[in-house]
């Protein structure tokens, strides 16, 4: 990382240099050829890096409007790419975990990965029962390399959680959250319950969990058809069927909030396979964020709030939660939670009964106020851990739906869980 | 009588038609098996295994030839026609390892168009998994070795050999991934892999995660990043 930040730093004195020389067109694209270069730099250690700072590179890649397009095409590459283990280790990792060879276990077993993410990487197969399935094989060491990432990470943080910007309690729900997903057998256990929890959603497709072809360090479900959303965009699907996508991943993140009260929570999009038939496949169930009663009862009494939220009705909601918490709501942090959603909020979602035009998530201006609204927030040091993954997720919804510029009823589907 | 016609030097069996053929290091050569061979095999390897047993569970120190004797049920002599003493024991044991770790290389097609990365994890993971199940005797034997004039020291001249026999079948692995000409420095290579090849079974020792995963991760970073360097300092 050390090699990597001084390369970044080179790349940009280079450019502060150069600037003094270059008229204003030349400057600008040199500004963006060092951006790209700057960032593929980091990416690229981030990749060899894989564990907790790929996550962070994942993360990042999804800030639409806060880090330069360039910057964003960079990362956006972490997105389902990690160097690969070669077929030795590969093989190691999977004999010392289920302790037979791929080829004894499985009729067929594909040696190369399709997919390198972050924790692990995914092979083709075909189990003795004939079914094709995916297996996922964690790399070496992960769940240290993770430990030591995060390490680093408080010391950088150190600042913010002096100030209490950055509260310990959220780098470790942070930290919990990553390191959970490094046990395969809990991942296995999210599949089974979101398979079961979300089966009312025609739409959605959740992979079956293969326990008797897994173990600590192995995971093996059926294999998933679909494509990630790069490969789903560059066919040009047509408005209605964005609209129609975009709907229904609306509708399975509220569904999640307010029926089932837990989160399918990195919305990576490495992690989704669309079809032509506006199917959504749920490929990675590492992250999973299971809220409590009383926040899915609190998320439940400010969405689509009928009143004003200046009122006092609206701030005892936000205190009453804020204490089940055991937290007090500073009076910044209510003033900003209110300005969010007046300024956000109910631009995205109209509170009224009346039927009104569904939203148009492909023009920019949302996310930039989503942001604004983010950092306002944030600055009041009102920072609730237990919500960090829903706002990662929902922060992840809004940029998938401004990608695929969908347009999208979202008080009507939020109403019909509400 | 006719002069025969002098030889003009030492034909180069390694030359086929102008074509330099690719030397193979190959374990040592194994005498064709009489039946007594057989026996004498039986016996060596059931006081090697009697060792092995000991030097694991009490210390190569505390191990002494009479309880090898006993735990092999051979009379203490006989253990002497087959090893001059427990030191020699240990060196059979690591010229058996190379044999096997250099085979379980090359008796694997899938390696033959490997990376040299992936070639040197297969060397150095082969080699550990042998030596795993005595990891207490192999903390020992490298300790017994720092004494002077240890004959499992790095100066014996068994010790040497097997060394040389290790790195020349290393060199060979290097070759077969980067040709001499794009390889002038080819041969501190090999040495160098010598000195990173002890610092991993140093790691190895005192690496106490679960099943190795630390020694395997730090194998994975360590033999890509240093390869790439190798490759680097070429061009």
């Amino acid at each position: 990382m050390a090699s990597a930040g001084a390369g970044v730093v080179g790349s940009y004195l280079g450019y502060a240099l150069q600037r003094a020389f270059l008229g204003e067109d030349q400057s600008q694209a040199k500004l963006k050829a060092t951006h790209t270069r700057a960032a593929r730099r980091v990416a690229e250690e981030m990749k060899s890096l894989r564990g907790a700072a790929m996550k962070i590179g994942q993360a990042l890649s999804l800030q639409t409007g806060s880090l330069p397009d360039e910057t964003l095409a960079e990362f956006a590459t972490l997105q389902m790419s990690a160097p690969p283990m070669h077929p030795s280790l590969t093989r190691v990792q999977f004999r010392r975990s289920m302790g037979a060879e791929p080829e004894q276990v499985f009729e067929k077993f594909t040696l190369e990965p399709f997919a390198a993410a972050s924790l692990g990487q995914v092979h083709r197969a075909v189990t003795r029962e004939g079914e094709r399935v995916a297996v996922k094989i964690q790399y070496p060491g992960i769940r240290e390399s993770i430990e030591n990432d995060f390490k680093i990470f408080r010391a950088v943080f150190r600042p913010a959680q002096t100030t209490g910007h950055v509260p310990a309690a959220a780098l470790d729900e942070v930290q919990q959250q990553i390191l959970a997903e490094v046990n395969y057998e809990r991942e296995g256990e999210n599949i089974e319950y979101f398979r079961k929890h979300l089966a009312p959603l025609s739409f959605v497709e959740v992979p079956q969990f293969l326990p008797s072809y897994s173990a600590d360090k192995v995971l093996t479900m059926t294999f998933m058809r679909g494509k990630h959303l790069p490969e789903f965009l560059d066919e040009r699907p047509s408005q209605k069927l964005r609209d129609e996508l975009g709907a229904r991943l609306f509708e399975l993140f509220y569904f999640q909030l307010l029926r089932v009260g837990s989160l399918h929570a990195d919305p990576n999009w490495g992690n989704y396979l669309f079809s032509n038939s506006a199917t959504i496949a749920l490929i990675d169930f590492g992250c999973a964020k299971h809220l409590l009663p009383e926040s899915v009862a609190y998320l439940r009494s400010v969405f689509l709030y009928p009143g004003s939220t200046h009122s006092a009705d609206f701030t005892h909601l936000l205190e009453k939660y804020y204490a089940q918490l055991g937290k007090r709501l500073l009076p910044a942090t209510r003033r900003a939670l209110i300005r969010f959603a007046d300024n956000f909020y109910r631009l995205v979602y109209l509170p009224g009964l009346q039927p009104v035009k569904p939203f148009d998530f492909g023009n920019k201006s949302f996310l930039e106020t989503y942001l604004a609204e983010a950092k306002n927030l944030f600055r009041t040091k009102g920072v609730l851990p237990e919500l960090i993954f829903m706002v990662r997720a929902e922060m992840g919804l809004y940029q998938t739906l401004h990608r695929l510029k969908a347009r999208v009823p979202t008080s009507r589907i939020v109403r019909t869980y509400l | 009588m006719i002069a025969k016609k002098p030889r003009m030097g030492k034909s180069n069996s390694r030359t086929v038609a102008g074509v330099r053929k690719p030397r193979r290091t190959t374990a040592r050569k194994q005498r064709p098996a009489t039946r007594r061979a057989v026996q004498k095999q039986r016996i060596r390897e059931r006081i090697v295994k009697a060792a092995l047993t000991l030097f694991q569970t009490q210390g190569f120190e505390a191990a002494t030839t009479k309880a090898i004797a006993r735990k092999a049920r051979i009379a203490e002599g006989t253990v002497f026609n087959y090893f001059s003493s427990k030191e020699d024991i240990a060196l059979y044991f690591f010229e058996e390892e190379v044999d096997h770790a250099m085979k379980s290389v090359r008796d694997n097609p899938r390696l033959r168009k490997a990376p040299l990365a992936e070639k040197l994890f297969a060397l150095v993971n082969s080699q550990l998994e042998y030596l795993a199940p005595y990891e207490r005797f192999i903390g020992t034997a490298l300790i017994h070795a720092m004494k002077p004039h240890s004959a499992l020291g790095p100066f014996s001249h068994r010790a040497m050999e097997l060394r040389h026999r290790y790195l020349r079948f290393v060199e060979e692995l290097i070759e077969e991934s980067l040709p001499r000409k794009r390889n002038p420095l080819g041969f501190v290579a090999s040495e160098v892999f010598w000195v990173y090849y002890l610092g991993v079974l140093l790691y190895w020792l005192y690496d106490t995660s679960p099943a190795k995963q630390h020694t395997l991760a730090f194998l994975d970073r360590s033999l890509n990043i240093g390869v790439e360097m190798f490759k680097a300092g070429k061009r």
